[in-house]
């Protein structure tokens, strides 16, 4: 009999306890290593896209690089596309407008104004009809995730904004419908980028740059170099303006969006890890009580006080690695259900990356060790002599 | 004289209530390989003395010599009583979730032995007990004499010098009271064990090489058991 065979056997002992415990604990981890996962989905959806299209930098108005509502004059941008380190310039108006859904109600959804040339579009898979191009206005496409949503497809019409029946000007036709490896493309819409700065009264919201890329060059040098001219760059009708250009990495660092995810997954972890310990202080402690003269007889056979701790540890942790299996089949299930509500299935991937995974068992061993610390100390304090004669 | 196996000198032990004087200045030897008996009325302080001769508790004065070393200054009673002490105590104390197999290999966790051998000597261990058929049942699916045939197993899992035994027949009917005893007194003669018993009853004290009587936490008798005062 191998020791862990021991303490399973003693978990077994009271299997519909061990089971609520388990259940109990899988429950709190389910929460946490679903949170996580969606705040890691999401850095890495961002990541991917700006690898894949190998972005260097990512442009905005200083001071409102975090999110949505940056918005400069175009000249920054070609300021930008003009310098010499500069091998090509994406600019967008990404924002949220109001969409009438099929059965009339109302929903926010994301559009991106692009220019016909974005370099966005290279490693676009259209599925049904043609890209934008030059000169369309109130033409949009549509990213295959939000197609579904709106069941809408090739021909058909989607009204941003308010639904006016006396104004056509917020009719737009779907004139693409397209695969992105981008997840939040997928559930946007792709517009001209005139039409976007008509929809939300912004001029450009930020725009990425490639650097020029020469065989022999420090590329990190000469991206620094792109950058301090870009951030050195004004615009004479609006001399106030200010535009910050960041690496990704920083860029994702300092998405709102994304810090508040992360808050609310090191609370959610907090909380989990809080409810988790009381717990498993509650269950190992009735285990020990009920158990004392079998821990009397434990140390009358010579078990030192130490594999006592090691035996209850052992136990909580392992109730824990329990929970920890069980509450990550239940994340990942949680992410897949999910993605089955159109509110935020254009956002959010499903899954749980094993890093993730990896985070959540360390977070339920630590559960176990916390919440069994106590009452495994508490075992292995006890007197063999009082604790065999215990009733 | 040669050295013996174990003694006791002076104990005193009384507990934290402060009510009852448990052990009065007992002192008492036992040789290797020598069968003693406790016996005295409930309450006379034979348990105490065995828990104090197992270094399962401290006695507030006197002490114990094992092998010639004191157990007070004993730096690690555990490791002690895990490879010198064997206990069998009259209510068996089974692991309920183990079977008999495992409640064997229990003591002997931090040991040496990998699992395997564990189990291999779990076996040898049953066998010698006559429980080889019963290796894989649970105590409860095990009758009270069996129980104690298990627990007798344990004792000697790893190989102790000195079997301390607590009322073990106290549970048994007397077919099976016999039977132990009869195991209990081969074992430690075939082995060469001390065995150290205490018990109420004259006829198991009877089988003992030496005979201990206490009274009111003192030793009032030493020596066979025809020449002892009733």
């Amino acid at each position: 009999m191998y020791f862990v065979t021991f303490l399973a056997k003693n978990l077994l002992r009271r299997p519909t306890r061990t089971l609520l415990t388990v259940l109990g604990l899988a429950v709190a981890v389910a929460a946490v290593v679903a949170m996580m996962a969606v705040g890691n989905n999401i850095e890495s959806a961002v990541e991917r896209a700006f690898e894949g299209r190998r972005v260097d930098l990512i442009v905005q108005q200083a001071g409102r690089s975090g999110g949505v509502n940056s918005d400069f004059g175009e000249l920054f941008v070609h300021q930008a596309r003009a310098l010499p380190g500069v091998a090509a310039v994406a600019e967008g108006v990404v924002n949220f407008v109001d969409v009438t859904r099929a059965g009339g109600s109302s929903d926010q959804l994301m559009i991106q104004g692009w220019q016909a040339d974005n370099f966005g579009y290279d490693d676009f898979t259209v599925t049904a009809g043609r890209k934008l191009v030059a000169g369309d206005r109130r033409k949009l496409m549509l990213g295959s995730t939000l197609a579904g949503n709106l069941r809408r497809g090739l021909g058909d019409t989607v009204v941003l904004g308010r639904d006016d029946p006396d104004d056509p000007s917020n009719r737009y036709e779907v004139v693409g419908v397209f695969d992105s490896p981008v997840i939040f493309e997928q559930g946007a819409a792709i517009v001209p980028i005139e039409d976007a700065r008509a929809l939300t009264g912004m001029r450009v919201t930020g725009f990425s740059v490639r650097v020029r890329y020469s065989t022999g060059e420090d590329h990190d040098a000469a991206v620094e170099d792109v950058r301090r001219a870009i951030e050195g760059h004004r615009d004479p009708n609006d001399p106030t303006a200010r535009v910050a250009a960041q690496r990704p990495q920083m860029y994702m660092n300092n998405l709102t969006h994304l810090k508040l995810l992360r808050a609310v997954s090191w609370l959610v972890s907090a909380l989990g890890l809080v409810v988790g310990v009381i717990g498993m202080l509650n269950t190992m402690i009735m285990s020990v009580v009920e158990r004392t003269q079998e821990i009397g007889i434990l140390r009358a056979v010579g078990w030192p006080p130490t594999r006592v701790v090691g035996m209850v540890l052992g136990e909580s942790v392992l109730l824990g690695l329990a929970a920890a299996v069980v509450g990550t089949i239940g994340a990942v299930g949680a992410t897949y259900a999910l993605t089955q509500f159109p509110q935020v299935n254009g956002f959010i991937e499903p899954g749980v990356s094993p890093g993730v995974a990896a985070r959540g068992f360390g977070l339920t061993v630590l559960i176990g060790l916390l919440g069994g610390l106590y009452p495994a100390v508490r075992a292995a304090r006890l007197l063999p002599t009082e604790a065999i004669r215990h009733d | 004289m040669t050295e013996p196996l174990l003694a006791a000198r002076d104990l005193h032990k009384q507990y934290p209530d402060g009510q009852v004087r448990a052990l009065n200045g007992v002192s008492l030897a036992v040789a290797a390989g020598e069968f003693v008996a406790v016996t005295g009325p409930s309450g006379c302080g034979k348990s105490t003395l065995l828990n104090l001769l197992g270094a399962l508790d401290r006695p507030d004065r006197g002490e114990v010599i094992f092998r010639g070393e004191s157990l007070t200054r004993h730096a690690d009673l555990d490791r002690f009583r895990s490879r010198q002490i064997g206990f069998v105590f009259q209510s068996f104390f089974l692991l309920p979730t183990l079977t008999a197999r495992e409640n064997v290999q229990v003591p002997m966790f931090g040991g040496t032995l990998g699992a395997a051998e564990r189990a291999r000597k779990a076996d040898d261990l049953l066998g010698l007990v006559g429980m080889t058929k019963r290796a894989g049942h649970r105590s409860s699916q095990l009758s009270v004499g069996e129980r104690q045939r298990v627990a007798l197993a344990r004792a000697l899992a790893n190989d102790p010098a000195l079997l301390l035994a607590d009322e073990p027949t106290g549970n048994l009917d007397s077919d099976n009271a016999a039977h132990v005893l009869d195991l209990l007194t081969t074992l430690q003669r075939d082995r060469g064990l001390s065995l150290v018993m205490v018990t109420h009853s004259a006829d198991l004290a009877g089988r003992a090489d030496r005979v201990v009587r206490m009274r009111d936490g003192k030793v009032v008798a030493n020596g066979t058991l025809a020449p002892l005062p009733t």
